[in-house]
């Protein structure tokens, strides 16, 4: 009759036991668990420093030049060597991402000159918010502030602070006063409270729709970013660093 | 073939079993940043601080476990692992369902908001919770076939054992005197 293996190593101690042979007990814990436990604390590890490395760097502060063609804001020397163009929905979370992780290392090369910035204000989600139009909404602000001298902060601000799809969105009243918390100058909340720009920023994001690079089969998808006429992956953490060498 | 045998074996198709999810959902993860701190952000729980250190810690902590259990080493500790770390899963799909946000789980990349109507809730629990039930069966019966932890230390004439030392020798001695 089979015997199972735990009768069977029951039975080999039971007779190493009535020799009287107390099988030595192995000292600490097995190879398998050491080695797990190193396994999961490297990963552990690796992800603190991806983390790390992501957060740091967020603290530049722009002293870019900025100006602007309607909804296409220019960040940064118009003619340093790398061009970028970046197409963003100011209720898109992965552009709200895509500003956490690589916003600093973009001001940074906006200030040394490595690298302009065009920034296309697309709005592609207002039916997104609860009632519709946010983005549009603001969309017409960062515009606004633009004008007012407040752009990189205001543009990183409502990232930082982007509200939800499907929420309300920040009312006209509330993107003023971000404006002037900010240190708008001129009329800010008149040029908000105009929303202006509506029809800039829906021929901006007509324009890239059409454009084949940034919308390949007429499909806007953002954030796209271009560097140079060409899309890149936002996966691959050196896109940036990989163009301006 | 004896019970214990068909168990050992069951043990590594599980084993097997959770390797394969957490190596899909983790190398899909780690291809994609990205989507991987939107899908983390939308469950709203945690502070902004959090999120991008769980969005970066998850993806290579998914994969370790799933190389862990390929191997079957310390295949106890890979699947108490695994167990916490569905039942945080099952808290955040748990607690978007009832606050009612519209997210999908990202479970497997992607992931983030969608639009009201597209949840995927009950499909994406009861699937967390089947894996669930692998990372149990391992945590308490971690023995398998084909296993780095079954390699023993001066040679064994018994199968490969999957076992934690720690866990298992004290109750046997006792039952044999």
């Amino acid at each position: 009759m089979a015997q199972s293996e735990r009768e069977r190593r029951q039975a080999a101690q039971a007779r190493l036991q009535a020799a009287g042979i107390t099988p030595p007990k192995k000292g600490g814990p097995s190879r398998g668990l050491v080695l797990g436990g190193v396994v999961l604390a490297v990963a552990l590890l690796a992800g603190l420093y991806t983390a790390w490395q992501n957060q740091r760097g967020e603290d530049v502060e722009p002293t870019y030049a900025v100006a602007r063609d309607g909804a296409v804001v220019t960040a940064g020397d118009p003619a340093a060597p790398v061009k970028v163009d970046v197409y963003e929905d100011y209720l898109c979370p992965a552009c709200a991402q895509f500003e956490r992780l690589y916003g600093g290392e973009i001001t940074g090369a906006l200030n040394e000159g490595r690298a302009v910035v065009r920034y296309h204000t697309i709005a592609i989600l207002d039916d997104r918010s609860n009632p519709p139009g946010y983005s549009t909404r603001a969309g017409n602000a960062a515009l606004c502030a633009v004008d007012a001298g407040i752009y990189p902060a205001y543009h990183s601000r409502l990232y930082t602070d982007q509200p939800r799809e499907g929420a309300a969105g920040r009312t006209v009243e509330e993107l003023a006063a971000l404006g002037s918390e900010l240190g708008a100058t001129g009329d800010f909340t008149g040029c908000v409270t105009a929303q202006g720009q509506t029809q800039a920023v829906t021929d901006a994001t007509n324009a890239a729709a059409a454009d084949p690079v940034a919308a390949p089969g007429g499909r806007l998808a953002t954030p796209t970013v271009v560097v140079n006429g060409a899309t890149v992956d936002l996966n691959d953490s050196g896109w940036l660093s990989n163009a301006i060498g | 073939m004896t019970r214990d045998r068909l168990l050992d074996l069951a043990g590594t198709a599980v084993r097997l079993g959770l390797a394969t999810v957490w190596l899909v959902s983790g190398g899909l993860k780690i291809a994609d940043p990205i989507g991987t701190t939107v899908a983390v952000d939308a469950y709203d729980v945690l502070p902004d601080g959090a999120v991008l250190v769980v969005a970066s810690v998850l993806p290579p902590l998914e994969v370790a476990l799933g190389l862990l259990l390929l191997a079957g080493a310390g295949t106890r500790l890979a699947a108490l692992v695994s167990g916490l770390l569905l039942l945080g899963f099952i808290a955040g799909l748990v607690q978007a369902w009832a606050r009612g946000l519209s997210i999908d789980c990202g479970c497997f990349g992607g992931g983030g908001p969608v639009a009201a109507g597209e949840e995927r809730y009950l499909s994406s629990l009861l699937r967390d919770l089947g894996f669930l039930a692998l990372a149990v069966w391992l945590s308490v019966r971690p023995r398998t076939l084909a296993a780095v932890d079954g390699i023993r230390r001066g040679g064994d004439d018994g199968p490969a054992r999957g076992t934690d030392d720690d866990a298992r020798e004290p109750g046997r001695t006792e039952r044999t005197s």
